[in-house]
C-alpha cells in the first residue's frame, strides 16, 4: 500500500551484499513467498515485472477498442448490456494493471504516455480490425480463453500486487469466456449468415490467436529468468498447447474449421498440436507497431487522451481549490 | 503530464457487522471523487454496504525487512487456550463437561 | 390513498395511458444508454469511463425492465420493441438522442466505424456529462413521484431503481460543481453546453395526451409538476457550479409524439444494422 519506495539500492550485479540478497531472494521465492512493494528485489526482478505488467495494462485498454467499437451495433438487449460490461472490466483491467505497476515505481501518466507514443507495447492481438459482429464473438471466446490460460498461470506469479489484480481479473475473464462462448454457440447454430460470418472470422483471426501466447521460448531472452523467479511459470509453448488442447475440439465441434495451411494435427505420441510454424517476423513487427490497425490504436488513444485532457485539468485545478467565475459576457441568451 | 493524482485506497464492508476489507486504490483530485469513482470500479459487482477511502499517504506502515517483530521468540502458548491441558485435568477430578 | 392497481385492472382509458408512459421512460433509458455506452473505452479518465459505462448499463437495464411491463401488456417482446422499430415509433425526448459534434468532419478511419471515428475526433464529452445530469436529476424527480403510482408494477420497480438513479445524480452533481468553475475552458464548456441543452432538457417533460388519465389515475404525476420540482432540484446545483440557466429557453417538443430529427434515425440505423442481417435469429 506504500507508494513507491526509496530503497531501489544494492539492487543490482556487482553491488555491496547482492548475491547474498540475491540467493535468499530466491530462496524465498522458490518456496512460493510472495514479494511486496518495499521487499528488497533484484532491479532487473523489477524492471522485467514493469515492462511486463505495463505491457498487460496496455493491451487491456487496446483491447478495449475493437469491442468497444461494436458495442452500438450490438444485435440483442443482452449481448448490448454485456458487451458493455465487457469493455469495461476491459478499461476496469488497465486500471488495477496500471496500479500493480506503479507499487513498483512506475508512474502511471508516464505509462499511459509510453502506450501513445509507440514506446510501449501491446499484446499482437489487438493490432488488428474487429471487422463483422462475428469478430466480436471470436475475440470474446477465443482470445478470452487465450488470455485466460496466460492469466491463471500468471497470477499464481511472486509478485503480490500483480498476483492479486490478476485474481481479480480471472473472476471477471470468466464472464468473457462464458459469454464469448454462448455468442458463438448462437452464430455456429443459428442461420447461414451468422455460420458464414463466424467462420469468416475465425478464418482472419486464426493467425493472431496462434501467435497470441508468443514465440516458442528457445527465443525469448527473458523467459529462463522470467521462470526462476517465479514471474512467468509455464512456457509460450505449453501455454499454447494448453489453449489448443481445450479450445480446438470445442471449435470442431461447433462444425468450426481452422484454415488448412496450418496443417494443424494432433500427435498421438507426444499428446500435443503440431502444426506449421507461423512467421515469428511478422509477429515481431506487428508488436512492434506495424500491424494492420497499429496505427490507429494509438492515434485513437492519442485522440481520446487529448479530448479528455480539459477534464483532468479541470478536476485538478477544483482539488486545488481554483475557482474561475465565467465572464459576464458568457453566452447565456 | 497534467493528472500524477494522489491515490487512494479503496476498503469495502460487505454488510453490516463485516470489518471494512482493502479491495484496492484509485487514483483521483479528492475525496469525494475517489468515492464516486471506486464505487464503480471496486462496487459494480461486490456486495457493499459502505466503502472508506483513504489517501495513500495516510497509511501508515511497518517495513517487510520488520516482518520479524511479529514473529515469536518464545513459546507463548500460555495466552492460547490451546496451551493447555485444562481438559483431561478436570476430567480427572470428575467434570467432564465443558471447560 | 392510493389504490393499487395490477395490469388486469387497467381500463380503456388507462391502459394506453400506461403503454405510453411505458415507452417515454424505456426509450428515454435505452437511448440514453446507448449514447453512454459510445464512450466505453475512449472516456477522458480511466476510472471515470468506467463509472459512465455503469450509469449506460444501468439505464439499459431500466430499458429492459421497461420493455417487459410493455410486453405483458401485449406488446411486442423487447427485441422486437428495440430492433424492429423505426424512429416514428419512438416516444424518447430530443434530449437523448443529440450527438455532440464540433469542428469539421471527416478526418479519416481510425476504429473502422464511422460514428466511433466523428465521436473521437470532433465528440464533446462534455455534451453528455451535462446531458446525463440533467436527465438523472429527471429521471430521480420522476422515479421517486413513481415510487406512489397507483400502476403497482411501476411503483414496484421504481423503489428497486432507487439506488442505481441515486448514483447517478451524485455522479451529475459532483462533476457539474468540480467543473462548473474550475478552469476557463471547462467554464466556457459547461456553460455553453447548458444553453444548448436547457431547451431539449424543458422537453422530457413534454406533455401528452394522457396527461389527464395518468393524473386522476395517480398513475403518474402531470409532466408541469414534475418539471417544477426538477427546476428546483437543478436550479441551486447549476448555481453552485457558478453556471446560468439561459433566460429565455422554450421546451423543445415532439419527440414524445414521435417527432424526432435525424440523429435518432441515424442512431437506430447503427443499433438495428446487425440485428437486421438475420431478423428474429439468436444473437
Amino acid at each position: 500500500m506504500v507508494q513507491v519506495t526509496e530503497k531501489w539500492t544494492n539492487d543490482r550485479p556487482g553491488d555491496a551484499g547482492y548475491e547474498d540478497r540475491l540467493a535468499a531472494f530466491e530462496a524465498r521465492v522458490a518456496e512460493g513467498d510472495k514479494v511486496e512493494p518495499g521487499d528488497w528485489m533484484p532491479r532487473d526482478y523489477r524492471d522485467q515485472l514493469i515492462r511486463l505488467i505495463h505491457v498487460h495494462a496496455n493491451s487491456e485498454i487496446c483491447g478495449a477498442l475493437p469491442e468497444g467499437t461494436w458495442i452500438p451495433h450490438a444485435p440483442s438487449l443482452k449481448r448490448k448490456l454485456a458487451l458493455v460490461a465487457k469493455v469495461q472490466d476491459e478499461v476496469g483491467h488497465g486500471q488495477l494493471l496500471y496500479r500493480a505497476a506503479e507499487t513498483l515505481g512506475k508512474p502511471r501518466e508516464e505509462m499511459i504516455d509510453e502506450l501513445i507514443s509507440g514506446k510501449a507495447k501491446y499484446s499482437n492481438v489487438f493490432h488488428y480490425p474487429a471487422e463483422t459482429w462475428a469478430d466480436v464473438c471470436v475475440i470474446a471466446w477465443l482470445i478470452d480463453a487465450a488470455a485466460i490460460v496466460n492469466q491463471a498461470m500468471m497470477a499464481e506469479g511472486s509478485y503480490g500486487p500483480y498476483a492479486r489484480a490478476l485474481k481479480r481479473i480471472c473472476y471477471e475473464e470468466a464472464f468473457h469466456l462464458t459469454h464469448g462462448y454462448d455468442m458463438c454457440i448462437s452464430m455456429a447454430t443459428g442461420t447461414p449468415v451468422q455460420r458464414a460470418m463466424l467462420q469468416d472470422a475465425v478464418n482472419r483471426w486464426w493467425k493472431p490467436i496462434m501467435m497470441f501466447h508468443g514465440p516458442s521460448d528457445k527465443e525469448s531472452k527473458h523467459t529462463a529468468q522470467l521462470m526462476r523467479w517465479r514471474i512467468k511459470l509455464k512456457t509460450n509453448d505449453e501455454q499454447r498447447q494448453e489453449f489448443l488442447r481445450k479450445y480446438l475440439p470445442k471449435m470442431f465441434n461447433l462444425g468450426l474449421k481452422v484454415p488448412a495451411e496450418w496443417n494443424l494435427r494432433f500427435d498421438e505420441k507426444s499428446k500435443t498440436w503440431l502444426y506449421n510454424e507461423p512467421d515469428w517476423e511478422e509477429f515481431k513487427t506487428v508488436v512492434r507497431g506495424s500491424g494492420p490497425v497499429s496505427a490507429k490504436r494509438l492515434e485513437t488513444r492519442r485522440l481520446a487522451h487529448e479530448q479528455g485532457r480539459w477534464v483532468r485539468e479541470a478536476l485538478s485545478a477544483a482539488a486545488a481549490g481554483k475557482k474561475v467565475p465565467l465572464p459576464p459576457t458568457a453566452n447565456v441568451g | 503530464m497534467d493528472t500524477q493524482w494522489p491515490i487512494f485506497e479503496v476498503f469495502h464492508q460487505a454488510s453490516r457487522g463485516e470489518p471494512h476489507v482493502h479491495v484496492g486504490a484509485v487514483h483521483a483530485p479528492d475525496g469525494e471523487t475517489a468515492i464516486m469513482l471506486a464505487k464503480e470500479q471496486y462496487g459494480r459487482r461486490q456486495a457493499c454496504v459502505n466503502m472508506w477511502v483513504v489517501p495513500s499517504g495516510a497509511i501508515v506502515a511497518t517495513a517487510y525487512e520488520d516482518a520479524d517483530l511479529f514473529e515469536h521468540g518464545t513459546d507463548k502458548s500460555y495466552r492460547e487456550a490451546f496451551g493447555y491441558e485444562t481438559t483431561k485435568r478436570a476430567k480427572a477430578v470428575g467434570d467432564a463437561g465443558e471447560i | 390513498m392510493t389504490t393499487m392497481t395490477a395490469p388486469s385492472k387497467l381500463d380503456a382509458a388507462t391502459k394506453p395511458a400506461v403503454i405510453d408512459l411505458l415507452y417515454r421512460l424505456a426509450d428515454d433509458g435505452l437511448i440514453i444508454g446507448h449514447r453512454n455506452s459510445e464512450w466505453t473505452g475512449i472516456g477522458p479518465i480511466l476510472e471515470e469511463d468506467i463509472a459512465f459505462s455503469s450509469m449506460a448499463q444501468d439505464k439499459m437495464g431500466h430499458a429492459l425492465a421497461f420493455y417487459r411491463m410493455l410486453h405483458e401488456l401485449g406488446e411486442p417482446d423487447p427485441e422486437r420493441i428495440t430492433f424492429e422499430r423505426g424512429p416514428e415509433a419512438f416516444r424518447c425526448c430530443s434530449l437523448v438522442a443529440m450527438e455532440f459534434l464540433s469542428g469539421s468532419s471527416g478526418q479519416g478511419d481510425l476504429c473502422n466505424n464511422p460514428v466511433r471515428d466523428e465521436l473521437l475526433y470532433r465528440g464533446d464529452w462534455c455534451g453528455s456529462l451535462v446531458r446525463q445530469f440533467l436527465f438523472a436529476e429527471a429521471d430521480a424527480v420522476r422515479m421517486a413521484a413513481l415510487e406512489n403510482s397507483a400502476y403497482e408494477p411501476l411503483a414496484h420497480l421504481a423503489r428497486k431503481l432507487r439506488g442505481e438513479i441515486k448514483y447517478h445524480t451524485l455522479h451529475g452533481r459532483l462533476l457539474m460543481e468540480k467543473l462548473g468553475e474550475a478552469t476557463p475552458e471547462s467554464g466556457e464548456r459547461l456553460q455553453s453546453t447548458l444553453t444548448l441543452l436547457w431547451p431539449h432538457a424543458l422537453g422530457i417533460f413534454e406533455p401528452t395526451r394522457f396527461e389527464s388519465a395518468l393524473a386522476e389515475a395517480k398513475i403518474c404525476p402531470p409532466e408541469s409538476e414534475l418539471c417544477d420540482q426538477w427546476r428546483s432540484e437543478v436550479t441551486p446545483i447549476i448555481a453552485k457550479s457558478g453556471l446560468k440557466i439561459p433566460a429565455r429557453a422554450m421546451p423543445h417538443y415532439g419527440g414524445r409524439a414521435g417527432k424526432h430529427g435525424p440523429e435518432l434515425a441515424a442512431l437506430l440505423e447503427a443499433m438495428q444494422r446487425v440485428y437486421m442481417l438475420s431478423p428474429g435469429a439468436t444473437w
